[in-house]
């Protein structure tokens, strides 16, 4: 079934396509893409996309050891890459406990929660979890993604809707899947558009929004999201993953910070964040919990947290908890930075938060600046089309509240001369 | 047979979320929607200027449907897939000409299409049967000469059937969401449930100065 000339056409430059293009395809074998794919990827690793996947050989603090993805070596990089908004997952009193719990329930939990998964340590890190979220109750999940895709297909059913920011989160995404209910996407952060969606549905409505959002670092505008979908009769679900222990004044997260924590219906959050470990949870009232813990079918059906792994989280979330100073060492870091990168002509895009893109908004060059970063010492990770639309390509860092000024600055010396360079800001 | 070519002066296309749900019901058996989110395909609008065809200059538009491509062990990888189930003409020749060339389903009255360029933009007024059906603006990007492979579905009571188009031009492609469509209430917009066709392209082309080149026809195993 061969076509003429688009047998004998040369294979085109890795640059005409990307991930999108290899998820669809027509015929009759499922394998059918993994040629195409391979010959591609053969080429497009070596030229950028290298840059994902790199190994670490230390703790994710300031300073990393990075592999390089193309000349194998290690190099010794400042961290402008991972979580850990806190810096809490390498303190020796995290360490420690992570340690005592080795020694004392071996490596991991063994089994479901619901059968022989659940130890004291799980308890009482959602006790824990539940009053410093000021709710009455907590229910644990493996990872972050696994909360999100269990809580919502615990909740919802086919026949109801649920209404997504269109720049959810694929954990959200993939809950409202499993849900199969109608999904219904309205236009980041935009109220209207919530509105309009809204209007005229029937049946039992679930709007769901990020405190965070993690690509552009723009918070929610939760407030007038939050009075359009009470006025048509919604339920509301945030998703504090990259805004949990950072934002309003206990740290509780966005719902706090705009004083609207009761009006949210159901929080969610992540560990690997702010607490730079593993693991999500759902805070709200008891018979919630409940519910959730009979129907939320990816923690039901997944092996509990390691007790190692929560035995740390304890110790992290009573640093975040006690240790308001984080905090407000973090924002005073994000004011830094935000000023020296406006200073340097640096484009952050909407970015309020600790989660920064520094915008490049050129598909063809952003791993070429990438890797002229990293090779001036700095770790960071490129992203293009299709996680962000095409021609806003950018570099995304997250700060952290252990980052001193000196390694910020350099961060901003390091990136404005590579911009520079290429011409990308004045 | 030879390859089919067609000189355009501008395509302007939009990528429109639309419900799946419709997407489905005018896409035949056996051939699914791509979707965008979960539940949302996508509505491809396009409106070609061609100023050099076997069958001199016309203006056509598509209606179609994003699709899976065909996928080859050794073929090159298209761009994109679409199923146009809904194609217009501005003169007879033209339509009888995609007819019996390429089985596509017309529209079956000559239309009328009025571009209008703006700043940095283009605009399409696309008049059936005496009245406005469909305005389409596109904005323009970074222009780049590019080679695109597409391919598109056809099926008609004959069979099914798949034509290999490479664009060759001047493009332009975004997704700045500065484009618009409006769909009138016109029974040319029957297939579409206006009101859920999101106004705004989530992608936009301008395609201009370029040539359309047609493998011969393939016909595809019922």
């Amino acid at each position: 079934m061969k076509a003429a000339h688009t047998n004998e056409a040369e294979k085109p430059a890795f640059t005409e396509y990307d991930y999108s293009n290899f998820y669809y395809g027509a015929g009759d074998d499922p394998l059918n893409l993994l040629k195409p794919f391979e010959s591609w990827y053969r080429d497009a690793r070596p030229n950028g996309y290298y840059l994902y996947m790199e190994a670490l050989a230390s703790a994710p603090t300031t300073r990393v050891r990075v592999r390089d993805g193309k000349t194998g070596e290690w190099r010794d990089l400042i961290n402008m890459a991972s979580y850990n908004y806190l810096g809490i997952s390498y303190r020796p009193e995290v360490k420690r406990a992570a340690h005592e719990a080795l020694d004392r329930y071996g490596l991991g939990a063994s089994g479901s929660p619901i059968l022989s998964g659940t130890f004291d340590v799980h308890e009482e890190l959602a006790g824990e979890l539940a009053r410093f979220k000021d709710k009455e109750a907590c229910l644990l999940f493996p990872t972050g993604y696994s909360a999100n895709v269990g809580f919502i297909s615990s909740l919802m059913r086919s026949g109801d809707t649920i209404l997504l920011d269109q720049y959810s989160h694929a954990s959200i995404v993939d809950g409202a899947i499993l849900a199969k209910s109608k999904t219904v996407f309205f236009r980041h952060n935009n109220p209207l558009d919530l509105e309009r969606k809204l209007s005229g549905v029937k049946g039992k409505k679930l709007v769901v929004v990020e405190g965070v959002y993690s690509m552009d670092g723009d918070v929610c505008a939760l407030p007038e999201i939050v009075e359009v979908a009470k006025r048509h009769g919604a339920r509301i679900l945030i998703d504090e993953a990259h805004s949990t222990f950072l934002f309003g004044p206990n740290g509780r997260g966005v719902a706090e910070h705009f004083g609207l924590d009761k009006e949210v219906d159901f929080h969610l959050g992540t560990f690997s964040k702010s607490l730079g470990g593993q693991g999500g949870f759902v805070c709200g009232a008891k018979d919630l919990v409940d519910y959730s813990n009979a129907f939320a079918r990816s923690r039901f059906f997944s092996c509990n947290l390691s007790p190692v792994l929560t035995a740390g989280l304890l110790a992290g979330l009573r640093i975040a908890r006690d240790e308001p100073e984080l905090r407000a060492k973090l924002w005073s870091n994000v004011a830094f930075l935000r000023r020296r990168f406006a200073e340097e002509g640096i484009d952050i895009g909407k970015s309020t938060s600790q989660v920064m893109p520094v915008m490049v908004n050129n598909d063809s060059k952003v791993f070429a600046v990438a890797e002229k970063i990293q090779q001036r010492g700095l770790f960071l990770n490129p992203v293009t089309y299709p996680a962000v639309p095409k021609h806003r390509s950018r570099l995304r860092i997250s700060v952290s509240a252990a980052h001193s000024e000196q390694e910020l600055e350099s961060a901003v010396q390091t990136i404005g001369g590579v911009l520079r360079e290429e011409g990308i800001c004045r | 047979m030879p390859l089919t070519r067609y000189g355009y002066r501008n395509a302007i296309n939009g990528f429109f979320e639309f419900p799946s749900e419709n997407a489905r019901r005018i896409l035949p058996r056996g051939i699914e929607p791509v979707e965008v989110h979960h539940g949302m395909s996508v509505f491809a609008a396009t409106v070609f200027d061609f100023h050099e065809s076997e069958v001199g200059e016309y203006g056509e538009v598509v209606y179609a449907v994003l699709v899976p491509p065909y996928v080859e062990e050794d073929g090159r990888l298209a761009k994109g897939a679409f199923f146009p189930w809904q194609v217009a003409t501005t003169t007879g020749a033209a339509r009888e000409h995609a007819i019996e060339r390429w089985h596509l389903p017309h529209w079956m009255e000559d239309v009328r299409v009025d571009f209008e360029p703006g700043e940095s933009s283009l605009t399409a007024r696309v008049h059936a049967e005496g009245s406005v059906a469909m305005e389409l603006t596109i904005t323009d990007h970074s222009w780049n000469p590019v080679s695109h492979l597409y391919q598109s579905f056809q099926q008609d009571e004959g069979g099914r059937y798949l034509a290999n188009i490479i664009f060759e031009g001047e493009q332009s492609e975004h997704e700045e969401e500065t484009g618009r469509i409006t769909l009138h209430d016109h029974v040319f917009n029957k297939d579409v449930v206006i009101s859920e066709v999101y106004r705004a392209p989530f992608r936009e082309m301008w395609m201009r100065d370029g040539i359309q080149l047609f493998d011969p026809l393939l016909r595809l195993e019922p």
